[in-house]
């Protein structure tokens, strides 16, 4: 069976407010000093094929895709340190554009040109979402150009009898589904798919597993048009949210004092927020 | 009636001497026996050496002055056996009996075997009979006294095995026949010089009234075989019990790590390990192995553990014993695995981490590598090093460890340091200050030094105005320094001690391109782990530099004069009464302990109070080791046991000299302070509050 699962380098979630400045001409974050990480919806996308090949019982290929930068290939390498074993890298030449269509072109040209290479891919995972635009649609967008059935929020795949059961989650519950290859699903987090660390001795071996690179051109796709993006999506403004702290102290000379002008405080307050 | 003792006035002192083998027929049966019993011994012995020479190579007989002195210091002199006191009286008292008694032994054999008739005269009077007769006396003493603590005080440090019961035992037999065979040919012999034996003549004369000459003729033979049966079956024993550190212990001494605990781990070569960490004794250095032989089962080292004392798993003398016991039971299977085979004929290594014992995840995972344990072995076992091996093995070929570890690695792998979550940037704590960042000075090299402000200084919220603290300081004086901001990585310290030695050498080989970038040479940091690692780790990856302690560094500039102590006395903090926490990396890892305190003292106004556990005994914060990353059960957290001891100084500050020890201790004073208003602040904050100037805090 052949998984591919995709990649996104995002900036780090984790960086301090000051680090962070948006660039509000261009539209997009300026990462400054701050570093770079793997999307964590993707690293546990990583995580629930690795469960999925342990539990087919190894016979499993996974390949990591990313449409990244360069510093995109220290996502591929840890991916293949978690013990995926090739990556692939479509090179993006600086362009944050979060357009999820103009990705999905991308990254189904990439998957068919691996597929003439190395035969179909049984399961494309992607993540549910990034922590940078949180816009949640490459997955869905990717599955149509690729002309598969698509799952959302699926959080573990088990190997049935030439099929592959899905649990994904809803707002009312698991919901568990049987899927015949191909399918594409998107992959949330759960307690189980936490993305696990890598052995030391895998991680060196990762510098010596394949990573394949490719050029928009190698997939014959315009990088302009791909820059520009579709029309579905744009960006109107960005900016940091003013966190605003106003705080209050209730007083009083007594503690019943103190506690009743605190709750007539909350009514008040909760009145005026209507 | 009543016994004269002899013709003594009449008699000449340099004729005195005594008949070997007195009463004693068969003696050639002596030599006979002797055969077996040193051929055991020798085999003991050789045994040991076989096992120690299947470990790693390690270079320990280099520097052999040094060497000598450590053993004469601590091996001869029994420099940190008699640091506790009770067992440091019975140990002397019986070691230096056993070397008097060998000595008279060995007298008696020259000049019985030889033609050196040396024991008679003055020599024999003096040495052979007074000093031997008090010295077994010392050896009974001594015995009686570890009985009493073996059997009725019975403290938890101590391991209580038939074994160690059997050896008090015969050595007290051994002693106590001794002085019966030399009291009762006294007594038959009417020997002129009875008086130089004052306790086999105290034997003699208790003897005399109640026994005829033949009776204590026919004993004398009697327990003079039985003695002698015992003494030679002991000494066969001894290679294979624990008075073999007789003989380990010294030879353990002699090739102990010089290089302060500081320096104590091992590096590794990634390219061509098999195997990274320790999982399988055959991995370990034959000084490791002869570790495990050197062991005397005191049990001093995890009486100071500080994870043991708040009641967690982790003890590392039963560490070393679990492992010794395992070298020796399956010695077989241990010599084989080292030729690949498991000796069980499966070819698999044998685990020496094992849920079963002493050597589990939880107890290695629960080290803070405070190297308490290894200053307080007598016999200079390295406990924390092996815990680090053993961790290493754990966490880069099983990925298994704790969860905050696991936190802490992922921050330190993608974010260069281990505060995932932070809200700090590394140059947040320089606003208003006015400092010069490394990338950003046309020169470089006007910075006399580099203050290297550490991931623990500039992220965590609380430590902030130290580093502050320090900046100003170093301004005040006048030092022209420079940051590397964001150019600073972590050291690689909380990696390194969590045993990810592969993302520790990562981090130190792009430190040092950094600081060579910028020709660094001089640095000054306010973080005892990073100040351990330039001084002692990071000349491996070829970085050498001269690094201070901001403590060091700010008492050199008050000695100078080029800081001014003497500002207003006390500052802000009035008349405190403070007591020194040592950090573990300051402290005993680099033999730090005066700089701080003479800061203090210099510091108008303060008193200074000494916590029980302090300098080289002090006692950890909890946070070493990577332990700051762990969330620890409520009832078995290390800081507040540390914090309760500085609060009961009933001091009014606790001062610190680590940002670590700072978190922790903050958290542990908070919650046993109670009413008392008890601080805990940076010596570099003190001094600051004691001379500078009015300052705004951090932003
Ligand atoms: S280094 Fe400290 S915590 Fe670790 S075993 Fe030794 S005494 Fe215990
Ligand atoms: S390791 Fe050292 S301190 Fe610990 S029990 Fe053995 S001899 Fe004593």
């Amino acid at each position: 069976m052949k998984v591919l699962v995709c990649l996104k380098q995002i900036l780090d979630p984790d960086v301090p407010a000051r680090d962070f400045q948006i660039d509000s001409a261009a539209k997009a974050a300026r990462r400054g000093g701050a570093n770079l990480v793997t999307n964590i919806f993707c690293e546990n996308a990583v995580e629930t094929a690795l469960q999925f090949r342990e539990a087919a019982g190894g016979d499993v290929k996974i390949t990591a895709l990313c449409y990244g930068e360069s510093s995109a290939e220290d996502c591929l390498r840890k991916a293949m340190a978690m013990t995926v074993d090739e990556a692939c890298l479509v090179e993006r030449d600086g362009n944050t554009n979060p357009d999820a269509e103009a990705v999905g072109r991308v990254l189904a040209a990439a998957i068919q040109r691996l597929e003439q290479d190395g035969g179909p891919f049984d399961a494309v995972l992607v993540g549910r979402e990034s922590g940078d635009w949180g816009v949640g649609q490459t997955g869905g967008l990717l599955a149509e150009e690729l002309g598969r059935p698509a799952l959302g929020f699926v959080e573990s795949l088990q190997p049935g009898n030439g099929s592959v059961t899905l649990r994904r989650q809803t707002d009312v519950g698991i919901e568990v589904a049987e899927a015949e290859p191909p399918f594409l699903v998107t992959i949330t987090n759960n307690e189980d798919n936490v993305p696990r660390i890598p052995k030391t001795r895998d991680v060196m071996m990762s510098y010596r597993k394949p990573l394949q690179k490719l050029s928009l051109a190698d997939l014959e796709l315009d990088s302009e048009e791909i820059r520009t993006g579709s029309s579905i999506f744009e960006v109107d403004e960005i900016f940091i949210p003013a966190d605003e702290v106003e705080c209050e102290l209730a007083e009083g000379d007594t503690l019943d004092e103190r506690v009743d002008q605190l709750a007539r405080r909350i009514h008040e307050v909760v009145a005026s927020i209507g | 009636m009543f016994r004269v003792g002899g013709t003594v006035p009449f008699m000449d002192p340099t004729q005195a001497t005594r008949e070997v083998f007195w009463n004693i027929e068969y003696t050639w049966l002596v030599y006979v026996l002797m055969v077996p019993t040193l051929a055991v011994f020798g085999w003991g012995f050789w045994l040991k050496i076989r096992r120690w020479r299947h470990g790693q190579a390690a270079i320990r007989f280099d520097r052999p002055g040094e060497r000598l002195q450590l053993f004469l210091r601590n091996a001869v002199g029994q420099g940190r056996t008699i640091k506790s006191r009770y067992a440091g009286v019975f140990h002397t008292l019986v070691y230096t009996g056993f070397i008097v008694l060998f000595l008279a032994t060995t007298v008696v054999a020259i000049h019985h075997d030889t033609p050196l008739h040396i024991m008679k005269g003055h020599f024999y009077l003096i040495f052979q009979s007074l000093i031997v007769d008090v010295f077994g006396l010392f050896v009974l003493v001594g015995v009686a006294l570890a009985a009493i603590r073996r059997w009725i005080s019975k403290p938890k440090l101590l391991v209580y095995t038939d074994e160690a019961s059997w050896i008090l035992v015969t050595i007290f037999v051994m002693a106590l026949t001794g002085f019966m065979i030399e009291g009762w040919r006294i007594a038959v012999t009417d020997d002129p010089w009875a008086a130089w034996s004052p306790i086999g003549n105290l034997f003699a004369l208790a003897s005399d009234p109640l026994m005829s000459d033949a009776a204590m003729q026919t004993g004398h033979v009697a327990i003079w075989w039985f003695h002698l049966v015992v003494a030679f079956g002991w000494i066969a024993w001894v290679p294979f019990s624990k008075m073999s550190h007789v003989f380990t212990a010294p030879l353990n001494i002699f090739t102990a790590n010089l290089d302060g605990y500081g320096g104590s781990l091992k590096t590794i070569d990634f390219e061509s390990a098999e195997r990274f960490g320790i999982n399988h004794l055959g991995d370990f250095t034959w000084k490791d192995l002869l570790d495990f032989d050197a062991c005397t089962e005191c049990g001093r080292c995890t009486d100071v553990c500080p994870a043991n004392t708040v009641g967690k798993s982790l003890s590392p003398r039963d560490i070393i014993l679990d492992l010794q016991a395992l070298m020796h039971k399956r010695g077989d299977e241990f010599l084989g695995a080292v030729n690949g085979d498991g000796g069980n004929g499966s070819g698999e290594l044998l685990p020496i981490i094992d849920q079963k014992t002493a050597v589990s995840p939880e107890a290695l995972f629960a080290c803070t590598t405070c190297a308490a344990c290894m200053e307080a072995c007598p016999v200079h076992i390295e406990q924390m090093p092996k815990i680090v091996d053993a961790r290493r093995y754990l966490v880069m070929e099983e990925a298994d460890f704790p969860e905050g570890m696991m936190d802490m690695m992922n921050s330190l792998e993608s974010r260069q340091h281990p505060f995932a979550g932070t809200q700090f940037s590394r140059v947040d704590w320089t606003e208003g200050l006015d400092i010069d960042v490394m990338a950003e000075m046309d020169d470089p090299h006007e910075a006399e030094v580099l203050m290297w402000v550490g991931c623990g200084g500039a992220l965590v919220e609380r430590n902030r105005n130290t580093v502050r603290a320090t900046a100003k300081l170093l301004q005040k004086a006048g030092v022209k320094f420079a940051i590397l901001g964001r150019e600073e990585s972590c050291t690689g310290d909380p990696a390194r001690r969590v045993g990810n030695e592969f993302l520790f050498e990562m981090l130190a080989k792009g430190n040092v391109e950094t600081l060579q970038r910028y020709g660094v040479r001089k640095m000054v940091t306010s973080c005892p782990h990073c100040f351990n690692s330039f001084r002692n780790e990071y000349p491996h990856f070829g970085g050498s530099y001269e690094v201070y302690h901001h403590t060091q560094f700010l008492d050199q500039l008050l000695e100078s004069g080029r800081l001014d102590g003497n500002g207003a006395p006390g500052g802000s903090n009035g008349s405190p009464t403070v007591t020194f926490h040592d950090p573990c990396y300051l402290g005993r890892h680099n033999g730090e302990y005066e700089a701080p305190r003479n800061l203090l003292a210099k510091m108008g106004g303060t008193r200074q109070v000494e916590m029980q556990r302090s300098r080289n005994t002090s006692f950890c914060c909890g946070g070493g080791g990577g332990m700051a990353f762990v969330d620890e059960p409520p009832d078995q957290r290390v800081n507040q046991e540390r914090a309760q001891e500085a609060v009961d100084t009933g001091a009014d500050v606790v001062a610190v000299g680590c940002p670590f020890c700072a978190t922790m201790l903050d958290d542990g004073v908070n919650a046993r302070r109670g009413d008392r208003d008890v601080k805990v602040k940076d010596v570099a904050e003190l001094l600051w509050d004691t001379i500078g100037e009015a300052d705004q805090a951090a932003p």
